[in-house]
């Protein structure tokens, strides 16, 4: 009987046993995890430009790749990428749209921000914090790319370098190129 | 599996719209949470429920609040968590409830920004219905066992008593020493001698 007790127990516990220790060992970082907007339309939004300039909504931008980077100034990794978007913008500013999202900071320090480090792209005021909650921003910096047609095709987490903000690139324009054949 | 997962939360919506409707208020005109509905609007349509005010929509925005995982904490929830993220979703969830979105709906926008992980309760689709099911599936069965247990234990007692060699796991020397002895006081075979070897008698064991 006791042996009886402990197979059958040990085959409740072990599968039990096994999940607990695949999720110790695993333990994902959901900003790392797939965003489930990837492949599918890109949320709209209508925000204000830092240092005025009428309120830019995504559906204006419509026709055109976007790369959208949610950032802050109080974010240091966001300071190592902004040199990166500045050469992407000034490169491809004529066939991507380059836009800041600013996360959860106030304007003036933006700005201080943008004269101090230089900016080519606009940069918008996301207030009430719904633009990132829209996108499924879990902290910055992060970045959309947005194709053509308004599909968000690639997102970047964590600061980028010239490989990742090509890579982005790439595969928007590459959208871009196959919808048009 | 993906459209079982959208037909269950197709079935978990239209549940929740047929629930009863909170007490009638006035819509709120408020401009920002029109602005603000924007992109709720497009995702989720028109509002499954009546606009809610007052102390409802304060206890309903803590319920869903509740519900909703702060994509920014450790484990907290949006009612929870003081963090800013978490204080703007609040804000989110209190309009959405006051234009009359139901909490289904109000989960289901967050859903689509940050997948399922932003539910605290997984909700019964998929494979999660196994996570639900499992405590009940292991009550049903350990109470099933211990039934069975029970019920031939009792069976096994009243059917021992005429018999009472059969009692008690054999092979124990000392036990049996005992059981000897008592058997040997009570039913006058063998000798409390031989307690030391005991005997065997055939049929004894079964």
């Amino acid at each position: 009987v006791n042996r009886k007790v402990l197979l059958v127990g040990l085959a409740a516990v072990l599968p039990l046993v096994g999940v607990l220790l695949a999720n110790i060992r695993h333990n994902p970082d959901p900003s790392l995890k797939r965003s489930p907007l990837v492949g599918r339309a890109a949320p709209a939004f209508t925000l204000p430009q830092v240092g005025g300039g009428p309120p830019l909504s995504l559906a204006s931008l419509h026709g055109r790749p976007v790369v959208m980077n949610f950032w802050a100034t109080w974010c240091v990794p966001c300071y190592q990428e902004h040199g990166v978007l500045l050469r992407g913008a000034r490169q491809h500013g004529g066939s991507v749209q380059f836009l800041g999202i600013v996360y959860e900071d106030e304007e003036q320090r933006v700005r201080e921000f943008l004269a101090q480090e230089g900016g080519a792209y606009p940069s918008l005021m996301d207030a009430s914090g719904r633009t990132a909650i829209a996108y499924g921003v879990y902290g910055v910096p992060e970045t959309y790319f947005i194709d053509a047609q308004g599909r968000i095709a690639h997102k970047h987490v964590g600061p980028l370098d010239d490989a990742a903000l090509d890579d982005g690139l790439r595969r928007i324009t590459a959208a871009a190129a196959a919808e048009e054949r | 599996m993906r459209k079982t997962a959208a037909l269950a939360l197709g079935l978990a919506l239209s549940a929740a719209a047929a629930a009863p409707a909170q007490e009638p208020s006035p819509a709120p005109s408020w401009p920002a949470a029109e602005l603000a509905a924007g992109d709720a609007r497009r995702v989720l349509g028109d509002p499954a429920g009546m606009p809610v005010s007052g102390s409802v929509l304060d206890a309903r925005t803590d319920e869903v609040a509740a519900l909703l995982r702060c994509p920014v904490c450790q484990g907290l929830s949006v009612a929870d968590s003081p963090s800013t993220m978490a204080q703007n979703m609040k804000k989110q969830v209190r309009d959405l409830l006051a234009q009359g979105y139901d909490g289904q709906q109000v989960l289901a926008y967050y859903e689509r920004s940050y997948g399922e992980f932003v539910r605290l309760q997984p909700p019964l689709r998929g494979i999660n219905w196994l996570l639900w099911l499992a405590p009940a599936i292991a009550l049903a069965g350990g109470g099933l066992v211990f039934a069975r247990m029970t019920r031939k234990r009792g069976a096994a007692g009243s059917a021992a008593a005429p018999a009472p060699a059969a009692a008690g796991p054999p092979g124990d020397p000392v036990l049996e020493r005992y059981r000897e002895r008592v058997r040997a006081l009570a039913y006058g075979e063998g000798e409390p001698g031989r307690a030391e070897k005991p005997a065997v008698t055939p049929g004894e064991r079964r």
